[in-house]
């Protein structure tokens, strides 16, 4: 008999051979696979217009794929909108543009989706929401107007709000990219605690010193193929494409 | 183009004698504070332009206008020839009798505009919002008939829009005056409510929506706890507008021989040949009622503005 725990479980996103064109025929996902286990911490880099954060809000449903399939936690995003709904539910998103709800307070911001979502009273969604914050680092804000945070207290909400949900899987999409340099530090840090707690994590991100730290593969994309992918030190210290080594060059 | 200097009050004029010395005007000011000999023609140009700013010239020119208003409608009152009889409107608004007072015929007629105006904006914005859902909506039956809707009630008189609903549709419906009266005027505010909120609603960033349905939020939910929240405080405006409209545009259903402010005006005026002091009169009330909603709409934009 083997213990559950050797049993070798399977990948929590499985993404296969995604297609996906704009109108105006830009491919954004060409023929793309990846596929993520349960709590590794993977970095999606690539130049602008790669496809990278398309990939991301596929996975989520924001993005239809024109082909291929996605299965997350053994649901299989497609056309039936229980399952795109059961599919956002475990998986949390963190936006560039953080969009917090402007007309409500952090606190609102935070437990609104856990009443309508997870069917929490409030008081219970008040309670965790309370906890996030803490755990962000910004629990005086909670009565505040997003309006009135710095860009950096901004995300950490967004991150909070995300967390709120107990998601199984973490998006960020370029969540450190609309930031100013110093609040850079304040997000990558709640980041970094979220990996270390184990959370499964799929980051576009262009901060190489926060991929080499704390992710555990990176996958390089262009032209909405997967170019290179392998474990992060081998990733940065070897790569096998010159395309790689290129882009590497230019940002490192 | 000449340019003529004048050395005495360091000012350039060109050929039309328009002053050109802006520019030169401010560096001639930094040089006369240090310099004392032009201090007096200093100050008194700072006096002159403090009393043009203070809240005392608006008031002087606030009392000018009224004024000359005053005189011009003096004026055309005393050629018209016309004989007022103020006097006699206090009866048609209000009563007094052994038993007290009571509502003359303009307030029980305001009353009426005031029944039906508040049922029409109701209902109007019902139909507005669900034309403006509909039009919206991925159903292209529900967009389809969102638009015909819209289009036919815009690009036709209101008059002809009631006349329809009181004489074809009211007897084949069994309604009588009140509700065709107020299904008219609600379907008509409605499609233009209905374009109103539908641009409030394309406003709100699509982050907002990408926000909601990352969270696993409905369609449902997310208009109702985040987009509609924050479109009403952009359509609130507008929509003021059209509800005012829609006060203004009940006058119309004195067509229908309903007794509202404007029929009850018609009436005492076949009356008494009143006609002016009663237009007037009704004219204000009318202006009462609109000012009291912008105002109550002002307040609570203010109760919005905490974000």
């Amino acid at each position: 008999m083997f213990s559950p725990e050797l049993q070798p479980q399977p990948p929590i996103v499985i993404a296969d051979n995604l297609c996906k064109t704009f109108a105006g025929g830009i491919k954004a996902l060409d023929n793309f696979s990846a596929r993520i286990d349960r709590g590794e911490v993977v970095v999606v880099i690539g130049p602008s217009g790669a496809g990278k954060s398309t990939f991301l809000r596929c996975l989520n449903g924001l993005e239809d794929i024109d082909s291929g399939s996605i299965i997350i936690d053994n649901i299989v995003l497609n056309d039936n909108p229980a399952n795109r709904m059961a599919i956002r539910r475990e998986v949390g998103m963190v936006f560039q543009h953080f969009n917090l709800f402007p007309h409500m307070t952090v606190l609102r911001n935070v437990s609104i989706a856990q009443q309508k979502v997870r069917k929490r009273s409030r008081k219970e969604a008040e309670h965790i929401s309370l906890d996030m914050l803490a755990k962000v680092g910004i629990a005086d804000k909670a009565g505040s107007y997003p309006n009135h945070l710095s860009g950096g207290q901004q995300q950490r909400v967004a991150i909070a709000r995300a967390l709120a949900m107990n998601p199984k899987i973490m998006l960020f999409d370029e969540a450190t990219s609309a930031l100013d340099p110093e609040m850079i530090g304040e997000v990558l840090a709640v980041m970094k605690d979220l990996a270390r707690e184990g959370m499964t994590m799929i980051c576009v991100t262009h901060e190489m010193g926060f991929a080499r730290e704390v992710s555990d593969r990176v996958i390089f994309m262009d032209n909405g193929k997967l170019i290179e992918e392998g474990p992060t030190v081998q990733f940065f210290s070897q790569p096998a494409q010159a395309r790689t080594w290129a882009f590497l060059e230019q940002i490192i | 183009m000449k340019i003529y200097l004048t050395k005495q009050d360091h000012t350039y004029y060109n050929d039309n004698g328009r002053i050109l010395n802006t520019l030169y005007q401010s560096a001639m000011q930094n040089q006369a504070e240090s310099a004392t000999a032009t201090r007096p023609r200093q100050t008194g140009r700072m006096l002159r332009r403090s009393l043009l700013q203070s809240p005392f010239a608006d008031i002087i020119q606030f009392l000018a206008l009224l004024s000359l208003s005053a005189w011009f409608l003096k004026g055309a009152v005393r050629d018209s020839g016309y004989h007022w009889q103020w006097y006699q409107i206090p009866k048609y608004i209000l009563l007094l009798d052994e038993q007290g007072f009571h509502a003359g015929p303009l307030l029980l007629g305001l009353l009426v505009t005031l029944q039906i105006s508040a049922a029409s904006l109701v209902l109007a914005s019902v139909i507005g919002l669900a034309t403006a859902l509909m039009q919206l909506s991925s159903s292209l039956v529900a967009r389809a008939t969102a638009k015909v809707y819209i289009e036919s009630i815009r690009n036709t008189p209101l008059l002809i829009q009631l006349f329809f609903i009181y004489f074809v549709l009211g007897p084949v419906l069994g309604i009588g005056r009140f509700p065709s009266a107020i299904l008219a005027l609600s379907l008509f505010e409605g499609a233009y409510a209905a374009e109103i909120i539908r641009a409030g609603i394309i406003s709100i960033q699509r982050g907002q929506w990408e926000a909601c349905y990352s969270l696993g939020m409905t369609a449902f939910d997310s208009y109702l706890t985040v987009i509609l929240p924050q479109a009403l405080r952009r359509i609130l405006p507008p929509l003021t507008g059209q509800a005012i409209s829609l006060i203004k545009d009940s006058a119309l259903v004195s067509t229908i021989a309903i007794y509202d402010l404007t029929m009850q005006a018609q009436a005492i005026i076949a009356e008494t040949f009143l006609t002016f002091e009663i237009w007037f009169t009704v004219a204000l009330m009318y202006l009462g009622v609109t000012l009291t909603l912008s105002l109550m709409v002002r307040q609570m934009e203010h109760r919005f503005r905490i974000y």
